[in-house]
């Protein structure tokens, strides 16, 4: 009972990395990635396919499962046999996903292959051949898997040696706190805390709201020396609940009085995550407000929206209102207000507006019409609006004081907020 | 890395050759990448070999790793050449750098090669009692691995022992590790057939646990509420303990994590007496479950899955949460499916209403099977909620007015359902069903409009009308439709005796029957049918009992024991509770089919209904047997999974419920046996009129004879029962 291994496919589902399988047959991962693709092929849309795929006689005892999830261009695939959890493999998958993208940036196959012994050292770090994943913290990672750096490129370039080859901890582990490395020195010492707010949300034709929740993450940059002690306290944490930390959160100190007291890793990490319900009021309000009026007639239909702003202060940023019309939909012509763009994507069949910047209290219009080869046409019953509000947060979380103990230095603080959101307007 | 994109040139591996020969160290260390690299694409760069093991002895830590890696890779095919290795790997695990030490002692455990092994004992010997922790906690990992290639060496080395332990060690990623590899092997012996246990939990290592557990990486922790699940309690002061403390974990920003956790409570809240703390665990459950469904769509139907199942067991944990289960229209289906499902069971009075308006808004959406499934779910909810069933009817009217074919149809299959349950009440929507008949087309939907006809047949003014257009296209109608409409033809002329002759001679088997004895036909054919209800669980409770012990993981996921899945059964196939296998084994059900059939054969006799001798106590079964299939869905459920058995057609009509489609299997392995000979009796009954599924009575009676006298006598039983 474990993951058995991790493959990478590219865009077109053939594999780039694969790990493990050395106890199985060669023909254990093709298996599973054959599954997979036929499992995709048959899909009447790719993301339907379900996530977990049962692949029965891959000849070891006992059948066994392909878990994936597609990230960018990539997809990547975790083996199990046995009763294995299947959120255990999503959860290392993810895991692995962040620390690719910690160590390369964006992910594309490229950088995959040009980086493969990297990955490959990582995969080894991470994923212990008997199926248990290991080390996955990105700061003890770092002490054993060097990431690929300019410097080194550089180095190996010129052909020289000795410097390259990486000065590595010696006392890897040695740390008494598993997720922080011993010795680390900054010149300036600072730390960020973004609070990273989403609203999801799903409203009906006449504005009412049916469900809406703020999730919000705190993303936390440290860059301290040593091994500093932080308390964090908020001046309003009262409406944060369905609270998740990072384990180097005390749980004890924030259940007694909602401070957060911790030892941070070094570098970036996610503090916490929560659900923003706030007291009183029953729902949090949608920043704006979209009239939409959609006919469908024999082949084709009429769409006429309008969409106002409701913030006072704010700019509604990057807003962006999709509408999927319908199987058959070949093409869509619009009219729409000044600093607002268009596009139909006849693949997706899927009509974009584009506001770039929804200044407070303005309105917009999008009016036109679509032709479908369905006689009846039937676009989805409802709009998806995203849309990204800088320096700003709905709960309007506020940071109180940072403390600092174990260190004697002052170090800067940072504390930003910015949110999104991803409505779902029904007309 | 240009050679690595570059198509394979003639003579690369003699290139590559000379490279790993060079004598710049740089130019070595590229050629082992480039190796590597080609070895990833399953290029043969076996030939290498030796030119690679010249480079294993290195200060370079980066080359060290990726040399491992090829020898990993090759190990297997080529064991004579790895021997050369062995040496430098037993001096690697005396490396003063613990990184080469766990590296060295890592890759001898993955060689998996017989003649390396023997050389392994020793230097694993002394990394399990390492300084350094990274050392120690891959050592422990290794012995695993060991067990599962030569369990011998390690009992004889006594690394078991070593690892028992390791558990009291002061680092707890070396507890969550040892952990790890103590339940592997657990796991390995008891597949072995091995009797001994081999991680036994004490009250000693379950306080190390625990103490362990708060401390570990999110993976180790996974490793020990699993070993937690597995303790089993003195007393309750001990459950409540272990509830106590494994509580903070729903805080974890694991998914993993927290869900291991809730399995833990699930399973030692069984034990605990305090009512108030039962209560406090249930509420503490729900955020975490809640907050899980912030996660991407994979994790969210894992979680969807395992809820739905909590939801079994637990239907008050998440009461007031059903609006966090509302689809939105671009989750992916397999998504929307499962919060369907999950709101229909938090329906309740206070919520209804929202839930109604959110179905009739998906009953409108893009997806032909989501909005069929939106539709089934107004009919759940009908039968479900007795005081909301009117404002269901409502809805469901007003979806059948758009006169969408598919809504139509689906529409009037719940409406059948909705009848059942609530007979006699909702007749005024008849006639707008009766106007759609033109647009059904499905088999699934006539009959459920028949049946309707039929069953208010005095009701409807031109009932013999209606019934009469499928009448005439008898023979152009599938299985299904013809058999409902003979049965309600015969009710029509029961309940309105007056009616035309045209319906009554296609009725002429059934006059035949009727003439005999009406007052025993009446009594059957309308009878007071059972009521219809939803099932609460899905699965039987026995079988609950143990997904739940199972979440997370693909059993429960699968809602299915790990047995029907998992080639080796660690427990044997008899000892899953036996009603609780929805997958009926397929072999069981057709045999258990045929021999019904072949009751109903012999049983054929009975419609010689001049015979004086016939008895008048076995007379009705023949009919009652058809009525009383209409109303059992749990039968045509019991066979609706075996597809390949003919006789499936003949009920695949009544399998329409939509209330029962997952409907429990019968708790009692008596009880699917009876309903199978409802079934046999329908088929004689209706052989005479209709193409009869294939069967060959000769063969099937040879089989059935001894158990054919026991099993009439349980289908009068059952029958008698029901009325």
């Amino acid at each position: 009972m474990a993951i058995d291994g991790l493959v990478i496919l590219d865009s077109t589902g053939r594999p780039i990395v694969q790990s493990g399988f050395r106890s199985t047959s060669p023909a254990y991962p093709l298996l599973h990635i054959e599954a997979l693709n036929d499992a995709l092929s048959k899909a009447p849309r790719p993301a339907d396919a379900d996530p977990v795929l049962y692949v029965p006689n891959t000849g070891i005892d006992g059948p066994s499962a392909c878990c994936h999830v597609k990230r960018g261009e990539l997809r990547f695939l975790g083996l199990m046999s046995g009763d294995t959890d299947p959120l255990y493999v999503f959860a290392f998958l993810e895991t692995f996903i962040s620390i690719l993208r910690d160590y390369f940036g964006q992910l594309s196959a490229e950088t995959l292959k040009e980086n493969f012994d990297v990955v490959y050292q990582l995969l080894e770090e991470t994923l212990d051949a008997g199926g248990h994943p290991s080390t996955t913290s990105i700061n003890a990672l770092k002490d054993i898997v060097l990431p690929p750096s300019l410097l080194s490129k550089v180095l190996s370039v010129a052909g020289v040696s000795g410097l390259a080859s990486p000065g590595t901890n010696s006392h890897p582990f040695a740390s008494p706190i598993p997720w922080r490395k011993v010795g680390v020195r900054y010149n300036s010492n600072e730390i960020f805390f973004d609070v990273a707010e989403e609203l999801k949300a799903v409203v009906n034709k006449n504005g009412g709201i049916i469900v809406s929740s703020v999730w919000g993450k705190v993303h936390t940059n440290c860059r301290l020396s040593g091994t500093p002690d932080l308390l964090l306290s908020f001046s309003n944490a009262q409406p944060l609940t369905d609270c998740s930390f990072h384990p180097c959160v005390r749980l004890q100190r924030w259940s007694r009085d909602k401070n957060l007291s911790f030892v941070p890793p070094d570098g970036r990490f996610i503090l916490m995550e929560y659900k923003y319900t706030p007291g009183g009021v029953h729902h949090v309000a949608v920043p704006f407000a979209l009239k939409a009026s959609v006919d469908c007639e024999v082949n084709g239909g009429s769409f006429d929206v309008a969409l106002t702003s409701r913030l006072t202060t704010k700019v509604l940023e990057n807003m962006n209102v999709e509408l999927y019309l319908g199987e058959g939909a070949t093409s869509a012509s619009c009219v729409v207000s000044n600093n607002t763009s268009w596009n139909f994507d006849p693949r997706t069949r899927i009509l974009h507006w584009n506001i770039k910047a929804v200044s407070p209290s303005s309105s917009f219009s999008l009016k036109g019409t679509f032709s479908s080869t369905a006689e009846q046409p039937r676009p989805s019953h409802a709009f998806r609006a995203r849309f990204e509000i800088p320096q700003h947060s709905f709960s309007s979380l506020k940071v109180d004081q940072l403390k600092i103990t174990g260190e004697m230095y002052k170090p800067y603080k940072g504390v930003r907020g910015r949110s999104t959101g991803d409505v779902e307007w029904r007309w | 890395m240009a050679a690595f994109r570059a198509p394979p040139r003639k003579g690369e591996n003699f290139e590559l050759s000379a490279d790993l020969n060079s004598e710049y160290k740089e130019k070595r260390k590229d050629a082992i990448k480039r190796v590597i690299a080609n070895m990833t694409v399953q290029k043969d760069v076996s030939g290498l070999f030796p030119d690679v093991l010249k480079n294993m002895q290195t200060d370079d830590l980066e080359q060290k790793k990726l040399v491992y890696l090829y020898l990993m890779n090759y190990a297997k095919t080529q064991p004579e050449l790895v021997i050369l290795a062995v040496n430098t790997f037993v001096k690697d695990t005396d490396d003063p750098n613990p990184l080469v030490r766990a590296l060295a002692i890592r890759t001898m455990g993955c060689l998996r090669a017989e003649k390396i092994i023997d050389y392994l004992c020793d230097p694993l010997q002394k990394c399990l009692r390492d300084e350094n922790p990274y050392v120690r906690k891959t050592a422990a990992l290794c012995v695993a691995k060991l067990y599962d290639l030569k369990p011998e060496l390690v009992i004889e080395n006594g690394f078991l022992e070593t690892l028992q332990e390791m558990i009291a060690d002061s680092n707890p990623m070396v507890v969550a590790n040892t952990v790890a590899a103590l339940t592997d092997i657990h796991i390995a012996a008891a597949a072995a057939g091995s009797n001994t246990e081999v991680f036994v939990i004490t009250s000693a290592v379950l306080n190390k646990l625990l103490i362990a557990l708060n401390e570990c990486s999110e993976w180790g922790r996974v490793a020990i509420l699993n070993a937690l699940g597995r303790y089993e309690t003195h007393d309750d002061r001990e459950s409540e303990h272990i509830c106590e403390r494994v509580v903070p974990q729903f805080q974890h920003a694991n998914a993993s994590v927290v869900l291991s956790a809730i399995k833990v409570i699930m399973i030692h809240m069984r034990s605990v007496r305090s009512e108030t703390l039962t209560k406090q665990l249930v509420r503490k459950m729900a955020p975490p479950l809640v907050t899980l469904l912030s996660n991407p769509p994979e994790v969210q139907w894992v979680a969807l899955r395992d809820i739905n199942l909590l939801l079994q067991k637990r239907p008050d944990i998440l009461s007031n949460e059903m609006r966090v289960f509302f689809c939105k229209y671009n989750d992916p289906l397999y998504v929307k499916v499962e919060k369907l499902d999950i709101m229909v069971r938090l329906a309740g009075p206070n919520n209804v209403d929202a839930l109604l308006s959110e179905l009739k808004e998906y009953a409108s959406e893009v997806d032909v099977d989501f909005v069929r499934r939106s539709i089934k779910a107004i009919g759940q909810t009908a039968i479900k909620i007795d005081e909301a069933a009117e404002r269901c009817v409502n809805v469901l009217m007003e979806l059948i007015g758009t006169r969408v074919s598919y809504v139509v149809q689906e529409g009037v299959v719940v409406m059948k359902d909705i009848f059942r349950k609530y007979p006699s009440t909702y007749e005024g929507v008849i006639p707008t069903l009766c106007a759609n008949l033109d647009e059904l087309d499905e088999p699934e939907a006539k009959a459920s409009l028949i049946w309707i006809i039929g069953e208010y047949a005095n009701k409807i003014d031109n009932a013999d009308e209606l019934l009469g257009i499928f009448v005439d296209s008898f023979t152009e109608e599938s299985y299904p439709v013809q058999l409902q409409t003979l049965t309600a033809v015969v009710k029509l002329f029961l309940r309105k005796p007056d009616t035309s002759q045209d319906v009554r001679d296609r009725a002429y088997i059934y006059w035949r029957l009727l003439s005999t004895d009406p007052g025993a036909a009446k009594a059957v054919v309308l009878a007071h049918r059972p009521p219809i209800s939803l099932p609460r669980t899905t699965v039987s409770p026995a079988l609950l009992e143990e997904l739940l012990g199972e979440i997370p993981s693909l059993a429960s996921v699968y809602h299915k024991p790990e047995e029907t899945f998992v080639g080796r059964g660690r427990i044997g196939a008899d000892a899953i509770p036996k009603g609780g296998s929805e997958l009926a084994d397929d072999r069981a059900t057709a045999q258990k089919a045929f021999q019904t059939v072949a009751a109903g054969q012999q049983a054929e006799n009975l419609l010689n209904f001049d015979d004086p001798t016939s008895n008048d106590g076995q007379q009705p079964t023949g009919l009652a047997a058809t009525t009383v299939l209409t109303s059992t869905p749990a039968a045509t459920n019991l066979l609706s999974g075996t597809s390949s058995n003919p006789l499936d057609d003949l009920v695949s009509i009544f399998g329409n419920t939509g209330i029962g489609t997952n409907a429990a299997p019968p708790p009692t392995p008596g009880q699917p046996q009876t309903h199978l000979n409802a079934f046999g009796g329908l088929s004689f009954g209706g052989q005479p009129m209709s193409p009869a599924p294939p069967m060959t009575p000769s063969v099937l009676q040879a089989v059935s004879p001894p158990p054919q006298q026991q099993q009439q006598q349980g289908a009068q039983d059952d029958l008698l029962g029901l009325f």
